[in-house]
């Protein structure tokens, strides 16, 4: 291929071949002109010359179709024009026609290369154009797949949460002091929670989570997911380590606290009342966040500690209640930040997760 | 007595916002869609209004836009779109708060005391949100009587989270006001400044309160 992009380089194997090509065809053809010359007389070897340059001309390079024209001229002036075997030539009639000769043979071999470069140039413009329609053609039918996709998870979404909005609005109005309400309420809260975390997995797993990272502060973070766990974290002492010498951070805050709130729910639900649960953040030197999340609980069963950010997995003796959907959509939000969640059983006891992101920083 | 505009599509939600409402003394009248809401706004001239987001036929950002035309009646959406991005917009449009379904009445209640108390014009230099005063006649500011020492650019910022004390302001809306003019992203000089704010600001009854993806929340305790 002919890439007027690239830097033209040594001459390609392929044009060597040709060019031998040509002079073996030019020495074949001028052999059995010699043989056939007492019959056909010299003009005749010339027209076999030039039809061997056009047709080369239709398949090869102009370099050796040209070539082929100068030798061509050379060996029929040296072979066919009397006095034989000499670039003499005697007869002014026979100057002019290897002069014509020259001409015609460099003229048409110029321009049936011209040609057929033009026709293949089109050819890859036509093959381009129709790529890129291909391409075009793709993008749209993705994009468009995406629309609807979202239109679902949103009409979906609305017709979830309306009734459980008016359930809590009329538990609200209600009042919960009646213990059967608070049954109703601490269901509804449940429900809720299983609706988003469905809701939430369907967008993870769609690639529908978009991060738009943008510069916040570490505190602004943690304090966006232990907000909406007011009551879960009720009995659990929170102790926020390392936060106060964090710079600014670029990332997606709300993504970032998502992740953060699932775990920190999870580690609610499995440790007993008053325990302590440390969040422990720092920066890596090789400028990626890291976030530790220790509770003193009893740690996880051996083996579990890939499995749960499975969906759906649950440990042995979890409560009741979860939907085994919290910690694999912190994953995947970790992951769709292009970072990344574990989790071990730390030495002293209890499980730690630990969150890693790379980021931006600066100093505040 | 103030009177409210419910336009949500969800017969039963319309229902129980009417009795929430009533109960603390509203005047309620109600549209099921777009166009009637128009209406009804223009018909009942309500002093406030409570719109959902997700609208059939003409949708609740575009109800907004038609609304904010000929009228600056405070509006609340409610939303169960949780994607941030809807929301800046309705806010943006002129939508002065959000809440996002399911929420709790007393949510609902407190931003819509919120959004009544604003707007009107000012009689005196000074803005004043719980323990906070700003005085904008003197450049200063003071919090539980103690002088805050701010730079220009402080004040600017805390001049107009106080004026929508309680409120969201969307991240751009701040930009506009404390940086006129300015073209390049200046999200990343916001923080900086929020983060020096919010250490004079200290713990003195007074937060600004971030909301991811969308912007920021004084909150007076």
């Amino acid at each position: 291929m002919n890439d007027p992009s690239k830097p033209r380089q040594a001459v390609p194997v392929h044009v060597v071949g040709q060019f031998s090509w040509g002079l073996t065809i030019l020495f074949v053809l001028a052999s059995v002109c010699w043989v056939l010359l007492p019959y056909t007389g010299s003009t005749f070897s010339a027209l076999v010359f030039l039809l061997a340059i056009v047709l080369a001309g239709t398949r090869w390079n102009r370099g050796p179709v040209l070539a082929m024209g100068v030798v061509s001229a050379l060996v029929w002036n040296f072979i066919f024009i009397p006095p034989r075997f000499t670039f003499h030539i005697e007869k002014p009639e026979d100057v002019v026609m290897f002069a014509m000769f020259f001409v015609v043979a460099l003229s048409m071999g110029h321009l049936i290369t011209q040609l057929r470069e033009r026709e293949s140039a089109l050819e890859r413009t036509h093959r381009e154009q129709e790529q890129l329609q291909e391409a075009k053609h793709r993008a749209e039918l993705a994009a468009e797949a995406e629309r609807l996709h979202r239109t679902l998870l949103d009409s979906v979404s609305h017709e979830l949460k309306t009734p459980i909005t008016i359930i809590r609005t009329a538990l609200d109005g209600l009042g919960t002091s009646n213990p059967f309400a608070a049954e109703i309420d601490t269901a509804t809260r449940r429900l809720q929670r299983i609706v988003e975390n469905f809701l939430e997995i369907t967008r993870v797993e769609s690639d529908a989570v978009k991060p738009a990272p943008d510069w916040c502060e570490f505190l602004d973070v943690i304090h966006s997911a232990t907000s909406p766990l007011q009551r879960e974290l009720l009995p659990h002492p929170l102790r926020i380590l390392g936060a106060e010498n964090l710079p600014l951070l670029k990332l997606d805050s709300r993504l970032l606290s998502q992740a953060l709130a699932n775990v920190l729910h999870n580690a609610t639900q499995h440790v007993p009342a008053g325990s302590e649960i440390e969040i422990h953040a720092t920066l890596t030197p090789e400028s990626a966040l890291e976030i530790r999340v220790r509770d003193h609980g009893p740690g996880l069963p051996p083996e579990m500690e890939e499995r749960v950010f499975e969906k759906f997995a649950r440990a042995p003796g979890a409560p009741a209640g979860g939907t085994g959907l919290g910690l694999a959509i912190s994953r995947g939000l970790m992951r769709a930040m292009k970072g990344d969640i574990t989790v071990h059983n730390h030495p002293e006891g209890g499980a730690e997760f630990r969150f890693s992101l790379p980021v931006k920083t600066r100093q505040p | 007595m103030s009177k409210a505009l419910i336009i949500d599509d969800e017969q039963q939600m319309r229902r129980l916002l009417r009795m929430l409402l009533e109960s603390r003394g509203y005047e309620v009248c109600e549209a099921d869609e777009g166009q009637r809401g128009l209406q009804e706004a223009a018909f009942h001239r309500p002093d406030v209004v409570l719109l959902d987001l997700g609208l059939p036929g003409l949708g609740g950002l575009e109800v907004l836009k038609r609304l904010r035309e000929w009228s600056d009646v405070p509006v609340l959406i409610l939303s169960v779109r949780d994607q941030e991005a809807t929301k800046v917009q309705a806010l943006e449009i002129g939508a002065d708060d959000y809440v996002t379904k399911p929420f709790g009445s007393a949510e609902l209640l407190a931003r819509l005391d919120v959004i009544q108390r604003r707007r009107g014009p000012r009689h005196t230099p000074e803005i004043i949100a719980g323990p906070l005063k700003v005085d904008l006649l003197h450049h200063e500011a003071q919090i539980a009587e103690e002088a805050l020492k701010l730079t220009p650019t402080e004040f600017a910022l805390l001049k107009v989270l106080t004026e929508h004390a309680g409120r969201i302001v969307t991240q751009n809306q701040i930009v506009k006001q404390v940086w006129p003019g300015q073209s390049s992203d200046p999200s990343e000089g916001l923080r900086v400044h929020i983060n020096h704010l919010r250490k004079k600001l200290g713990e003195r009854g007074v937060r600004i309160v971030n909301e991811p993806g969308i912007g920021y929340r004084l909150e007076v305790e």
